[in-house]
Order: structure tokens, then sequence, then C-alpha cells
């Protein structure tokens, strides 16, 4: 195809170092090196710009998983896979949108990339789930829960946060508000 | 409640590795024999999961969502997006298959520029063929005339007359009496004879002779008059090369003089029976009698050769008698006799034809 995209991308190496080490520099790098290419291939196949941005992410997030779970072996060039998985997941959408995918154009080469992107879904819709969930917990349940996890705070600096009269209150609270998230989680 | 909290507190510390030794050891047991604190580990295990996953993947979202700020979308749809003509976007889209297309058009193009040629050629060869086949079919034809074992009717004379209609003949008797070719009549369910003012008489085959191709006609019609004495006589000599001789005959539905020369002493592949004469006839003409200059016959025009100009063939005179004299007597009642004399020796030509034509008959066949 003609118009092939010039934009300077990292070197495949550099890429799954930089995940595995969490690295911000990596990621933007990642990010911003091959957008181009999946924009280009939304934009040429009945989509726009918020689909290209979703459809990407999702691909990056296929891309760290699989690299995090530690059995990513580079079997392809780290573009053909990021464009493959893009573009198993655009056209999953296009058909559940009942649009027409046949016709596809296509700007790079395409492997197989079907079980990844299944995994990926399994998991997706977890996040989903745990994500409903939380939103359906409330407030102040949702930021203790998240404090405590996510944040690692302890129960310490989280009694001081909410102003609860001693540790033993503010356990008390978390083991309420996770037993409700509990609950919203595994019953959804 | 309190124990419950200590409960998920334990778990919790299990999960996160932070027990000491002897701890783990007691809270193993614990799992083994209590199944319900058992579930609630597995299920405390599978919800933080849940919950650390959400966290990174949540953490990746916002760091992604960082970085797409700082990306001009805009600008790079530009260049990568479709192109707002239409017409590009097809060209585009379809680049591949419009070039094939092409290529196929141009093909398609070339083959049937190539095709037409070669058919021009194949025809031209065809044709030739063709017209190879229709020797082979005048040959086989002639070959019958020679051999005529086998009784075949319709297409020994399409050459020479069309289905329905006919050809000539003339007479060998006053009373009635018609010579003419066998395969003019041949199969025929019913013939009938013209005359040259229009009269028409019913007749009938009275004899097949297929070795010479000859047939005898005998008018049965009681409208039918006798002729006059016949105005010429059967020369049984063989006549030489050169010899110019004309025929009277029905090509169409009045009578046609044509002339010419005998050209060969022998007819088709050297058939000794035959004469082969440069005379131009036409189907119609099979069964007219050939005459000399004189007003003698000599034969009866029976075929000509398709490829060959002016290649007519005639039924030598001397099988015109021997075949009159194979016929028994009662077969045709009486005996068939030539006149002897030539009324029209020294006649011009004009005088001759207008006293023969009474004497030249119309075969008319319904198959």
């Amino acid at each position: 195809m003609s118009n092939k995209l010039s934009s300077s991308v990292p070197t495949d190496r550099e890429v799954v170092l930089g995940i595995l080490n969490n690295s911000e520099e990596a990621l933007n790098k990642l990010y911003t090196g091959y957008f181009p290419m999946v924009l280009q291939f939304i934009l040429n196949n009945n989509g726009d710009e918020d689909d290209a941005k979703d459809v990407y992410q999702e691909g990056i997030i296929v891309l760290y998983n699989k690299i995090k779970g530690g059995n990513f072996e580079l079997s392809s060039k780290l573009k053909t896979y990021i464009y493959s998985v893009c573009r198993r997941i655009w056209l999953k959408k296009l058909s559940q949108q009942s649009k027409k995918s046949n016709d596809i154009s296509d700007f790079e080469d395409v492997i197989a990339v079907e079980t990844d992107v299944e995994h990926h879904e399994e998991k997706d819709q977890q996040f989903d789930k745990m994500q409903s969930a939380l939103l359906h917990l409330g407030e102040p349940c949702k930021t203790i829960i998240q404090d405590f996890y996510i944040n690692n705070l302890s129960m310490q600096e989280i009694c001081e946060k909410f102003g609860y009269t001693n540790a033993d209150n503010a356990k008390t609270q978390k083991y309420k508000c996770l037993q409700r998230l509990k609950k919203l989680f595994f019953q959804s | 409640m309190r124990n419950e909290i200590e409960l998920e507190g334990i778990i919790e510390d299990y999960l996160n590795g932070k027990l000491n030794d002897d701890e783990v050891k007691a809270f193993e047991e614990l799992r083994l024999k209590d199944a319900t604190v058992d579930h609630k580990v597995v299920a405390h295990k599978v919800f933080l999961e849940s919950l650390n996953d959400y966290a990174s993947i949540s953490d990746l979202k916002n760091k992604m969502n960082e970085v797409h700020a700082q990306i001009d979308v805009a600008a790079i749809s530009k260049e990568v997006g479709p192109h707002p003509s239409f017409i590009i976007n097809i060209w585009r889209k379809n680049k591949a298959a419009i070039a094939v297309a092409a290529s196929f058009i141009l093909l398609t193009v070339v083959t049937l520029y190539s095709i037409q040629q070669t058919t021009q050629q194949s025809g031209s060869v065809e044709l030739v063929s063709r017209e190879l086949a229709k020797i082979k079919t005048s040959q086989s034809n002639l070959i019958r005339k020679i051999n005529s074992t086998n009784n075949n009717s319709a297409n020994v004379p399409k050459d020479l007359k069309p289905a329905n209609f006919g050809g000539t003949g003339f007479a060998l008797t006053a009373n009635g009496y018609i010579l003419t070719n066998l395969h003019v009549v041949d199969g025929a369910d019913s013939v009938y004879v013209q005359d040259s003012k229009g009269n028409s008489y019913k007749a009938m085959v009275k004899r097949r002779d297929s070795q010479y191709d000859l047939a005898i006609l005998k008018i049965t019609d009681d409208s039918f008059t006798a002729l006059s004495n016949l105005p010429y006589r059967l020369k049984q000599n063989i006549i030489g090369m050169g010899e110019s001789v004309y025929t009277l005959g029905f090509p169409k539905d009045d009578a046609v003089y044509g002339q010419g020369y005998v050209s060969s002493k022998s007819g088709y592949n050297g058939d000794t029976t035959q004469y082969q004469v440069s005379i131009p006839v036409n189907p119609g003409n099979s069964g007219g009698p050939l005459l000399d200059h004189d007003g003698n016959i000599i034969g009866v025009i029976s075929a000509k050769q398709n490829q060959v100009d002016g290649a007519t063939f005639a039924v030598k005179s001397k099988y015109i008698q021997e075949a009159l004299n194979s016929i028994p007597n009662d077969s045709l009642g009486k005996k068939i006799a030539f006149s002897k004399r030539n009324s029209l020796q020294g006649l011009s030509k004009p005088q001759q034809v207008n006293k023969i034509k009474d004497y030249v008959f119309m075969i008319k066949v319904y198959k």
C-alpha cells in the first residue's frame, strides 16, 4: 500500500524490556509509535478516531498481558503482532455491530492471534465486572478498597484519612466494604 | 463478626505470604479441616487477582490516555484516513481488483483478436474440407452409378435435381415410352411427365437399369395421344472428341438448350460407359438427350462433376441400346425399336431444336 507510515518506532527488544520493567517511557514510545498504523486501518474500515483509540488500547493491553504473563515469544515483528491483534478486535466489533466486515483493506501483514484475543476477552469481562462492582459499591467503600488494595495504603493511613477513631473501626469498615464488593463481583 | 474479620486478615496475610512458617502450617491444617475456610481462601484469591488485574489495567489505561492526549490524532487522520473523494477511495480499495479486471479485459481483447484471426484461417480450411467432402459425394454418386448394386435413392440425384422436381426425359417411341435417368425417378411415389406445350401426363416406371442409371417410363394417362414419328435416331457408333453436341433439358419450367462438345471418350474416373462432355448443365438436366450436330442421339446426360467446370457426363448411346435390348419383350409389352431414319439431318440447329422439343419431357417426381 502506498502510504506506509514512517513515524519513529522503538525497537522490539526495547519495548519488551520496558514493559517488563514497567517503564513509562517505553509505553510512551510504543503507544505513539504504532498508533498511526492502527488509526489508518480503522479509518479505512468503517471506523472513526474513537474506535481507533479503543481498539488500539485493547491491543496494547493484550500485548502487555502477553509479555507480563511470561510466555511471550517474539515469533513475528511486534508491529505485525499489534496490527493483527487490533485487526482481529476490530473485525469482531464490526460483526457485533453487524456492519459489513468483508472487503477489509489491509496495510500490513497479518498473523494468527485468535487465542490471544479470546484470552483477552475473558479478562476484559472480569475487568468490566470489577468496574461495575466498584461503581455500585459507592463511597466511601470504593475509596477505602482502592486505597487499601490498589494504592497499598496501610490501615493506619486509611484510618487517618477517613477520620476513624481507631484502626479497628477502620478495619471493620473495610471488612464490610469488602464483603459487599465481593458479593457484587461474584453475583454479577 | 470479630472472628471473621480476624479470619480474613489471616487469609490476606496468608495469600500475601506475610505469615511465618508455623502460622502457615497451622493455617493450612485449618484449611484441610474446615471446607468453609478453604472456600473462603480460594474465593478471596480469585477476587484479589481480579482486583489486581483491574488495578493494573486501569493504571495502564490511564497512562495510555495520557499519552493519547499528546498525540495529534486529527493530523494523523488526515494523513492516513480515507480520501474524501469517493472515486479515489474506490480506486485505493480496489486497486488490485481493477488491475486484474483491466488486464483481463486486455487479455480477452487480445485473445478474441487472435481467435478471430485463427477462425478466419480455420474457416477457409473448413471450406476446403467441405469442398473436398463435396468432391467425395460427387465421386460416390458416380461410383454408385457405375456399380449401382445398392438401391440408394434420395442422395444420388441431389446434385442434379431437387426434391419434388425431377429431370428430363425423351421419347423412345411414339406411343409413350420415355427414357430418363434412374436416379431421377428412383424412390418416386408418382411420376408425371410434361411436354413442351405444358400438358402433364401420368407415367409409370416400366423398367429400371441400375447398371447404366437408366429408366424407362410409359405414359399411362388416357389423355395422351400418340406422338408423330420420332425425328431422331440412336447413333451407336462412338463419336470422337471435339464433336459438337447439344442437349435440351428442364433445369427450370421451360426447356433450356445447351451446347458443347465431347471432351473425353471416357467418363468419371475413366468410366468407358460414359462420355465427358463440356456442356453447361444444371440440376434438372439429368436424363436429357445428348445429340450430335446431325440430330442423332449419342447419349443421356446423367451427372456432372462439381469441381470441374463443364465436366458433364453422359451415358453412351450404345448402352441405351443395350439397356433396351436387355428388357424382355413382355415387360414392355412390345419391342421398342428406334426409328432408323433421322429426319433432322441437314437441318439448322433452331430447326432441329424446334422439332425435338416436342419429344423431350420434363419429368416431375413426387416422393
